[in-house]
C-alpha cells in the first residue's frame, strides 16, 4: 500500500473532486444513482400531463399577418395541453384570425407540468403573454398580482354575461378588493356521485336527487348520509359497517368518500360550507367553522365509523391505487362535474351503472364546492383591449367548450355539453339536473380561494389532511390548532408575494 | 549514439530528470490533466456561470412572483435558514437516510457483483442482466409500482411477512419505516454500482488468488485480504458517488408524497426542500442559498472520505 504524493497529482485530484462535487450537485444526468434520481422526473399525480411545447412562429414586429394586433394566448396552466385538444385549439385560432382584421391570436402552449413556471419565469424576462387559460382558481392564485381587473374594460365595451347565473359572474371576483379577473366560461359543480349496483345489492334506495327531497322518510343530511355510508361498507365475511360482527380490518368496499383532488380539508370539507383560512384583516389565519365540523365527521368516519378509506385503504388495490370510485368498490363519491373523466373501472371491466345524488343539507344548507375555469389577462399587457377581444370570442365558442370538456357556464349551451359526456356512457342515464341545481349552491368564498404564500399553505393543508388519514386517534381539535398556528407562521414570512 | 543522446538532453531541458516534468508520475499527472482539460474548460464555462449566479441568487430575497421586488439582503438567508425548522428537518432526513441507505447499498451491489461473477453461478449474464434491468425503468414508473408492493392492505411484500407469520409496518406511512422503506426502493436500483464492482472483480489478478488459495486461505479470508484491499480504489467512488446521490435524493420522495415530504416531514430531504422553495414557492434567492448550503455540505463530506481513505484505500503503482 504504498502511496507517493507530488503537487500535481495532489491539485488533480482536488480538481476532480470538486469537479465531481459541482457536476453532481448542478445536474441530474451525471451519475445515475441506486437510490437517486432519474433525469425521467415529472410528477405523477400531476395533472393532465403531456409533452408539448408549442411556441409561436416569429411574428415580425407590428402587427400580424392579418393585419391585427398580436395577442399572445399562453395555454398549459389548465386544461388545453393534451394532443386531442391542440389541433381544435389552433384550427379556433387560425378560424378567429380569418374572421376578423383586429386581432392576430398567436398560440403558445406548454407542458401542463412546467407551465407555471415558465410563465413566472416570462413575468420576470418581460415576456408575458396576454392572455392565460383555460385555467382554474389555483392557477389564477399563483398569478394574483399579476392579473388585470376586468371590471373597467368590461365596462367600457358593454359586455354582458348574457345566460350565466349573476352568482356564477361574482364568482370570479377572485383578485385584490374583489377584482373581476375573468370571464366566466365553464363551472364544476359537485355533488354524490353513487353506484347503482352496490345500492341494489344492499336492497338500499338510491340517494336523493332533487334538492329538498327525503331519504326513506327522513331528510337529506349529514346522519342520513352517515348512516347510509356505514350500510354499504362491507367487510370480507359480507358484515356492513352498521354491524357488531364488522371487521374494520377487512373491509372490501365503502360507502362515502370526497373526490376532491386537491387533497386538502379545505377541499374535502367544502360541502360543509364555505370560508376562509385567511380572516378578514388579510392577515391572521384561522380555521373556518366548516372545516372544523367537516375535519371532525371525516376523521370519525375513518377511523370510527370506517365507511371512508384511510390512506392506505385509498390506495390500495382494492380502490383501484387511488382511483376509488372507479374501482366500483366505493358506493358514493362527492366529485365535480369533471370527475366524469374517472369513473370508468379499469380495463377489461365494463363500465357499471351510475347515478348523480344532490350534497346533504349541514346545518340546514347545501352546499356545491365549485370548480371554474376561465380565461384572464395579465396587468403587463400592452394590447389589452385586443385581448379582451379575443377573450369575448373565447368565451363564446362552442368548440373550444367541447375540446376542453368543460360545462359551460353559460346555461344555453350546457345542453350541448351533457349530451357530450352521455355520449361516453351508451346505456347509463346521467341525471343532469342534479349538476344544474348544485349551481344554485356555490360555495362563497370559494375553498380555493387566494391565501398569504399560497404554494406554501395549500402544502401545509395537504399535510394536515395526510397527517389524520394515515393515524388513528388523532385529537382533531388539537391538529387544527397547530394547523393555524403553521399556516400563521407561513402567512406572515416577509417574502409571502 | 552518444552524440545523438546529448543532442536530445539539449533540446529538451524541461522535461529532464529533476525539473517539473521530470518523474514518469508527474509526466502521467499533466497528461491527465490535458485529457480532463476539455471537460474542465467545459464544466468551468457551461457551470461556472450558473454556479455565480445562483451565488449572487442566494444574497438576494429574489421571488419570481414579485421579481420587481428583490433586494440585496446580504447573508440573511444563510441566517434564515439556522432557524428554519425545514432545514433542519431537511438534514436530519438525509443523513438519517444516508446512514441507512448507503451501507445498505454498498454490500449489496458488492454481494451481488461477487455473486454475479462467480463462475459457479449457472448463467451468470441472464443474472447480470437482471440486476442491472431495474436501471432502466424510469424511476417513477418504478416508484409507483413499489407503492403498490408497499401497500399495508393489499401490497406484496406485508402479505409474504403475513405468510410467515410476521406482522407487515405500515411501510410508507410511518416515521419509522419510511427510510427503511426507501432504502429496499433503492436497491432495486444498484445495477450501475454493481457493474462498477463487477469491472472491478474482474481486474484483480487471479495469481493472487491461486496463490493464496496454495497457502491455505479459504474463501473469506481471500475476499478480506485480497479482493477488497484491490477493490478499494472502486468501493471508494462508488461511496463517494453514492453519498452524493443520496444528499441529492429528491425523485422518489416527490413521487411518493407528491412533494409533500409526508408522513409528518419524513421525507422532507433538503433537496425536496430546495426545490419547494425555489420552484414551488418561488423563493428562488433562499432556495439558491440552500443549494449552497447542500453544497458545501457535499464537498466537506467528499473530502472528509477522501482522508479516511487515504491511508485505507490501495492503489496500484502508488497512484492516488
Amino acid at each position: 500500500m504504498n502511496r507517493s504524493r507530488s503537487g500535481p497529482r495532489g491539485l488533480m485530484v482536488a480538481a476532480v473532486v470538486v469537479a465531481i462535487v459541482a457536476a453532481a450537485c448542478g445536474s441530474s444526468t451525471t451519475t445515475t444513482a441506486p437510490i437517486a434520481s432519474t433525469p425521467a422526473a415529472t410528477t405523477a399525480a400531476a395533472p393532465s400531463p403531456s409533452l408539448v411545447n408549442i411556441t409561436p412562429a416569429p411574428i415580425p414586429a407590428g402587427p400580424g399577418p392579418n393585419g391585427g394586433t398580436v395577442v399572445r394566448w399562453f395555454i398549459g396552466l389548465g386544461a388545453g395541453t393534451q394532443p386531442a385538444q391542440i389541433g381544435p385549439e389552433q384550427a379556433f385560432a387560425t378560424a378567429y384570425n380569418a374572421s376578423q382584421k383586429d386581432v392576430y391570436l398567436s398560440l403558445e402552449i406548454v407542458d401542463n407540468t412546467q407551465a407555471a413556471n415558465i410563465l413566472k419565469t416570462e413575468v420576470v424576462a418581460g415576456t408575458t403573454p396576454d392572455i392565460i387559460g383555460p385555467v382554474g382558481v389555483e392557477g389564477l392564485n399563483l398569478f394574483r398580482d399579476q392579473l388585470l381587473d376586468l371590471t373597467p374594460i368590461i365596462a367600457s365595451t358593454g359586455y354582458t354575461f348574457s345566460g350565466v347565473d349573476p352568482k356564477l359572474v361574482d364568482f370570479f371576483k377572485l383578485g385584490d378588493n374583489n377584482a373581476m379577473v375573468g370571464v366566466p366560461f365553464a363551472v364544476y359543480p359537485s355533488f354524490i356521485y353513487y353506484n347503482k349496483k352496490l345500492f341494489d345489492e344492499a336492497k338500499l334506495p338510491y340517494p336523493p336527487s332533487k334538492v329538498g327531497d327525503q331519504y326513506n322518510g327522513k331528510p337529506w343530511d349529514l346522519d342520513a348520509l352517515r348512516t347510509l355510508a356505514m350500510k354499504l361498507t362491507v367487510d370480507k365475511s359480507g358484515n356492513d359497517a352498521t354491524s357488531a360482527s364488522f371487521d374494520p380490518a377487512n373491509v372490501v368496499q365503502w360507502g362515502f368518500d370526497s373526490a376532491l383532488q386537491d387533497n386538502s380539508a379545505r377541499a374535502e370539507d367544502a360541502f360543509f360550507g364555505a370560508g376562509s383560512f385567511l380572516a378578514a384583516d388579510g392577515k391572521t389565519a384561522q380555521i373556518p367553522e366548516y372545516v372544523k365540523a367537516g375535519e371532525t365527521w371525516f376523521n370519525a368516519g375513518v377511523w370510527t365509523d370506517h365507511f371512508i378509506p384511510n390512506q392506505n385503504q385509498a390506495a390500495s388495490a382494492l380502490l383501484g391505487g387511488g382511483g376509488e370510485f372507479g374501482s366500483g368498490n366505493l358506493a358514493m363519491d362527492e366529485g365535480h362535474t369533471w370527475f366524469t373523466c374517472c369513473v370508468a373501472p379499469p380495463k377489461p371491466a365494463k363500465q357499471f351503472d351510475f347515478g348523480f345524488a344532490v350534497n346533504p343539507l349541514v346545518n340546514g344548507t347545501i352546499t356545491s364546492p365549485l370548480h371554474a375555469d376561465t380565461f384572464s389577462i395579465l396587468k403587463s399587457s400592452k394590447v389589452q383591449a385586443a385581448a379582451f377581444k379575443a377573450v369575448t370570442a373565447m368565451v363564446a365558442s362552442q368548440a373550444l367548450l367541447t375540446t376542453y370538456g368543460a360545462m359551460p357556464a353559460d346555461t344555453s349551451k350546457q345542453d350541448a355539453w351533457f349530451k357530450s359526456i352521455d355520449a361516453s356512457f351508451p346505456g347509463i342515464k346521467l341525471d343532469w339536473s342534479v349538476p344544474q341545481a348544485m349551481l344554485a349552491y356555490p360555495d362563497v368564498p370559494n375553498h380555493q380561494s387566494w391565501l398569504p404564500n399560497y404554494a406554501k399553505a395549500k402544502t401545509a393543508l395537504q399535510a394536515f389532511q395526510n397527517k389524520y388519514r394515515t393515524t388513528s386517534g388523532l385529537d382533531i381539535n388539537a391538529e387544527l390548532t397547530k394547523l393555524q398556528a403553521t399556516l400563521q407562521s407561513i402567512f406572515d414570512e416577509p417574502q409571502a408575494p | 549514439m552518444a552524440q545523438a543522446t546529448e543532442l536530445v538532453q539539449a533540446r529538451t531541458p524541461r522535461f529532464g530528470r529533476g525539473r517539473w516534468f521530470g518523474t514518469e508520475s508527474r509526466r502521467e499527472a499533466v497528461w491527465g490533466l490535458i485529457f480532463v482539460g476539455p471537460w474542465l474548460i467545459g464544466l468551468v464555462l457551461l457551470t461556472a456561470g450558473p454556479l455565480i449566479a445562483s451565488l449572487v441568487l442566494s444574497l438576494t430575497d429574489f421571488n419570481l412572483s414579485n421579481p420587481d421586488a428583490v433586494r440585496f439582503v446580504g447573508l440573511d438567508n444563510y441566517a434564515a435558514m439556522a432557524s428554519d425548522p425545514n432545514v433542519r428537518q431537511g438534514l436530519i432526513a438525509t443523513v438519517k437516510f444516508a446512514i441507512i441507505a448507503i451501507p445498505l447499498t454498498m454490500v449489496a451491489s458488492l454481494g451481488v457483483a461477487v455473486l454475479v461473477n462467480s463462475p459457479k453461478l449457472f448463467g451468470r449474464n441472464v443474472f447480470r442482466t437482471l440486476f442491472y434491468m431495474p436501471i432502466q425503468i424510469p424511476l417513477v414508473a418504478g416508484t409507483l409500482v413499489w407503492i403498490g408492493f408497499l401497500n399495508p392492505e393489499t401490497g406484496w411484500l406485508n402479505g409474504i411477512l403475513k405468510l410467515v407469520g410476521l406482522p407487515g409496518p405500515d411501510w410508507l406511512n410511518s416515521e419509522t419505516w419510511i427510510y427503511p422503506a426507501l432504502a429496499l426502493i433503492g436497491l432495486w436500483g444498484i445495477g450501475n454500482f454493481m457493474l462498477i464492482n463487477l469491472a472491478g472483480l474482474q481486474s484483480v489478478p487471479t495469481e493472487l488468488y491461486e496463490a493464496s488459495r496454495i497457502d491455505g486461505a479459504g474463501p473469506w479470508t481471500m475476499f478480506r485480504r485480497i479482493t477488497i484491499p484491490l477493490m478499494s480504489p472502486i468501493l471508494l467512488y462508488n461511496v463517494v458517488i453514492c453519498m452524493i446521490t443520496t444528499f441529492q435524493y429528491f425523485v422518489v420522495a416527490y413521487t411518493l408524497t407528491n412533494g409533500r415530504g409526508d408522513p409528518n416531514n419524513a421525507t422532507l430531504f433538503i433537496n425536496l426542500d430546495l426545490y419547494r422553495e425555489a420552484f414551488q414557492y418561488s423563493r428562488m434567492g433562499y432556495g439558491a442559498a440552500i443549494g449552497w448550503l447542500l453544497f458545501v455540505i457535499v464537498l466537506l463530506l467528499t473530502l472528509g472520505l477522501f482522508a479516511f481513505a487515504r491511508k485505507r484505500v490501495y492503489y496500484a503503482g502508488g497512484e492516488a
